[in-house]
């Protein structure tokens, strides 16, 4: 009976305790609100100059603490990073960035938009188009004219193509977007990657053909079955997990040598570009059957259809897999980084692009050159924040040479030096520092889904980003890849490709529409059985003991999803963007 | 009590509800209809959402002004070569499934807990066993990857002990899909499902038993013949009120183990709802309104079936 007493006395003491954490919350909510309210009216002051504030620093009672959520896996950086609080110190602006673990973009958005819990700014990713219906967007419009830096971002017409039907630009994309003259030696997207010992062993041979590929790697991996550290080596995998399927997916638009319009294929043949679906040519069934042999061969990995993309992750950092398809932005970060840390690119695991083809002879679009413009998703603003001018001011001081030199290259004499002609270099240990992943969590803030620009410094000879700076770039590399660039006398990453130099159509790419699509309209419902679909069967098609029929029963189940609806909206969008181009 | 003595109880109970009765009860009463303004506001004025199950809603125009559109996404569930049916069936199959291995292991598990006679024993065990309850998801869907690997625990042992030749990559075949979910359910959730009905047990007569002991029955008629009919009522009424979730197959575990090979079988309503509905709010209302009828009318046809019988009954 004492002890029950004494239970209930516990149990209520809690309660009574939990109830005051509650209120005391408030209380600071409530607070922290006033505090920003008074702030309100300080920053009003630094709004009006806007490109003379550039080496007067705010004070810290000043700076606006916002957030920002990213519809994409990231990397969270420590509170106090030092560049975050220098680029606070410039701009009054600190940004917490959240990112999205473990959710579909669609279920975070939507989830947000209901319970109204929205950050300052936001990436919506594929869900943007919910955003705007829900209306919790600030339209770029005014703000784009006030702010000449963002303007800059793009050409009229380019920001057209943001424009939404009700008349307003909410987002502008940050990626792929050059200042001046190019100076891009990476390969961001789509290839069929390579380890460059795999090349070195064979002596640097020219690989073109799936056959030549899936040949080098089985003889490889016969004379070297396991690595230095006894782990087996896998030949080839391929990641099928959720959106991350494209890894399996969509080869077959790159090997008839199209670039990457994601969903489709446009076809400029015809009197008009058409589009073309690329999931039922001959060169996709080719494609499939071959990864079936090499499946059926052993040569691919066993569990490739039910691993997550951490347990791929896992798989590629211990520098097994010896070849995949995937885009750079996938696993090279991650990846690169690891094999860094743990001594592997020294021993020639890390990847090089190949711009494979369906036959000798046809030229392919692997890497494409000039700007990608996106217009899907992008930065946003919310109705959330408080202070939209402010926000907008500091998306366009984050395009400040001052601000990029501190987000990508870091702080001068710490992370970086400039050498007497003014061009910037880096030493080994730095380099090494900027791989850490404490070091890049408490040091590093580069706000990646914040406005920026490739090619060249808008005040000097240096490249916007360190990995294309011409010296940083080949001492950056190991020693194996550097002896790999040399034996093929490559300088830059998109040379393994060797895509064509021409420059995009003004609709490309279609992915940025198919990937707004929803089971609201018909083509959308058939873009989601497609989607579905695809997901079950090409795993089956590729393990079958039996690859013609189980081609053909997956090209039935394929045509019973009516793919012709979701090519007819397609055809339909990029009839606008031409008769838009021609306007 | 006779039919005739019902009746007029009930007859003298109406008569007693005067308005004098009213007044004595006002605090009860009172106390009554907060919980009744409860269950509206947080049970009932939702049902208004159903509305968007019969237009085409956008967030930005609201659940007033967005379009009509009539059964458009109750069609579209059912329309040819829709995936909807087979939801369904893995719904069902695997709620079904779980009720039913969950109710055996459970209660098997509950009478076998019983019988152990060291209570240290028994302590230690029943604690052990309820744990898993309280992990999520996310962490018994990792050990059932890894138990079930081909090179995972279960293979080593099936391969050990000659069952298997070769290792089985059980996560690349639909068959073994149903069965994984099911033991990963008992895994989880035996220990704590048994507590209620190990309560159960201490409930019944030790006198019984003893009867039973000296008219000479073993331990196993002692279960059949007392144990199990003293806990008849008790399953009755949870079986009853879980024939509800029966469609409530689950999300999580399919969504964490499911993969593109398995979806013909993992693919769950919760989940189709939110592969077609995330950014089609209508057909995500249309496919839980029909999820609701359907578990009404699992609960109103069990019941039914159990009045009709003789036994216990919700209502």
């Amino acid at each position: 009976m004492k002890s029950k007493k004494i239970f209930a006395l516990v149990m209520a003491c809690v309660l009574g305790v939990s109830a005051f954490a509650g209120c005391s919350k408030k209380d600071d909510n409530g607070e922290s609100k006033a505090t920003e309210a008074a702030t309100d009216g300080g920053s009003e002051v630094v709004d009006g100059s806007t490109e003379a504030v550039d080496t007067t620093s705010v004070d810290a009672s000043e700076i606006k603490d916002w957030t920002f959520y990213a519809c994409m896996s990231g990397k969270e950086i420590n509170d106090g990073n030092e560049i975050q609080e220098e680029i606070a110190k410039l701009t009054g602006v600190r940004v917490k960035e959240t990112w999205m673990a473990g959710q579909e973009p669609a279920e975070a958005i939507g989830a947000m938009i209901v319970t109204n819990d929205l950050p300052d700014f936001i990436d919506g990713g594929d869900a943007s188009d919910q955003l705007v219906e829900a209306g919790v967007l600030v339209p770029w419009d005014d703000y784009i004219e006030k702010y000449p830096n963002l303007k800059e971002m793009y050409t009229d017409k380019e920001w057209e193509l943001f424009r939404k039907d009700d008349g307003h630009i909410y987002w502008a994309n940050v990626f792929g977007n050059t200042y001046g003259e190019s100076q891009a030696r990476g390969h961001n997207d789509e290839a069929f990657w390579i380890q460059n010992r795999v090349l070195a062993w064979d002596n640097y041979p020219v690989i073109e053909t799936l056959d030549e590929y899936f040949d080098l790697l089985k003889r490889y991996a016969e004379a070297n079955p396991t690595n230095a550290d006894g782990v087996s080596v896998i030949p080839y995998t391929a990641l099928c997990e959720g959106w991350r399927y494209f890894c399996v997916e969509n080869a077959p638009q790159f090997l008839d040598g199209y670039p990457n319009d994601g969903s489709v294929i446009v076809n400029l043949d015809g009197e008009k570009p058409t589009i073309v679906d690329y999931n039922t040519t001959p060169t996709a069934k080719m494609y499939f059957k071959k990864l079936n042999e090499v499946y059926n061969a052993g040569l691919m990995d066993q569990e490739f259809a039910t691993m997550s993309y951490d347990d791929y992750i896992a798989k590629l950092a211990t520098g097994a897999v010896l070849g995949m398809c995937d885009q750079w932005w996938d696993f090279a970060y991650t990846v690169n980084d690891k094999f860094k840390a743990s001594g592997y690119d020294e021993l020639g695991y890390n990847y090089v692009p190949l711009g494979l083809v369906a036959e000798k002879g046809i030229k392919n679009h692997w890497h494409t050159y000039g700007d990608t413009l996106n217009s899907a998703s992008g930065i946003c603003v919310t109705t959330k924040c408080d202070d939209p001018d402010k926000a907008f001011e500091f998306l366009s001081r984050c395009l400040d040479q001052e601000i990029l030199d501190l987000r990508f290259w870091g702080i001068k004499d710490v992370d970086y030096l400039v050498d007497d002609n003014g061009m910037y270099y880096r030493t080994q240990e730095m380099r090494d520092k900027w791989a850490d992943e404490n070091y890049q969590a408490n040091h590093i803030c580069s706000y990646s889904y914040f406005p920026q620009y490739n090619g060249t410094s808008k005040t000097s000879a240096n490249a916007m980003k360190p990995e294309d700076q011409e010296s940083e770039f080949f001492d950056g590399l190991a020693k194996p890849l550097q002896d790999c660039f040399r034996a093929y006398d490559y300088d830059s990453y998109d040379d393994f490709l060797k895509s064509e130099h021409d420059e995009m159509g003004f609709w490309y790419p279609m992915y940025s529409y198919s990937n707004l699509m929803s089971t609201m309209t018909e083509g959308g419902a058939a873009w989601t059985e497609m989607g579905e679909c695809k997901h079950e069967w090409l795993p089956k098609v590729i393990t079958a003991k039996d690859f013609d029929s189980a081609w053909a029963d997956y090209m039935k189940a394929y045509e019973a999803c009516n793919p012709q609806a979701f090519l007819d909206e397609m055809q339909e969008e990029l009839d606008r963007r031409v008769e838009l181009a021609n306007s | 009590m006779s039919s005739n003595e019902k009746d007029a109880s009930e007859i003298k109970l109406k008569s007693k509800i005067s308005k004098t009765e009213l007044k004595r009860q006002k605090v009860l009463l009172i106390i009554a209809a907060l919980y009744v303004i409860y269950g509206i506001v947080f049970y009932y004025l939702p049902l208004a959402g159903w509305v968007m199950a019969f237009e085409n809603f956008s967030i930005g125009k609201g659940i007033f002004k967005s379009e009509k559109a009539g059964l458009r996404w109750f069609k579209y569930l059912f329309k040819k070569n829709s995936s909807f049916p087979r939801v369904i069936r893995n719904t069902l199959a695997m709620g079904s499934l779980n009720l039913i291995s969950q109710t055996v292991t459970a209660i098997g598990f509950a009478i076998l807990l019983n019988e152990v006679r060291n209570t240290f024993g028994k302590k230690l065990v029943q604690t052990i066993s309820y744990l898993p309850h309280f992990l999520s998801w996310i962490v018994v869907t990792s050990i059932v990857r890894e138990a079930f690997a081909t090179n995972g625990m279960v293979n080593e042992l099936l391969v050990n002990l000659h069952i298997l030749k070769t290792p089985i990559s059980y996560f690349m075949h639909t068959q073994y899909f149903w069965p994984i979910v099911a033991i990963s359910n008992v895994w989880k959730e035996t220990g704590w499902n048994a507590i209620i009905y190990l309560a159960t047990i201490t409930a019944i007569d030790p006198a019984l038993y003893e009867a039973a002991a000296i008219d000479g029955a073993g331990r196993w008629q002692k279960i059949k013949n007392i144990t199990l009919p003293g806990l008849r009522s008790t399953i009755i009424i949870l079986l009853i009120m879980n024939i509800g979730n029966v469609i409530n197959a689950g999300f999580e575990i399919q969504y964490l183990l499911g993969t593109g090979v398995l979806s013909p079988v993992s693919t769950t309503i919760d989940i189709y709802v939110l592969n077609h509905g995330m950014k089609n709010f209508s057909l995500g209302t249309a496919a839980g309104i029909f999820k609701t009828f359907v578990s009404m009318i699992f609960v109103f046809t069990f019941n039914f079936i159990a009045r009709k019988t003789g036994e216990d009954h919700l209502f």
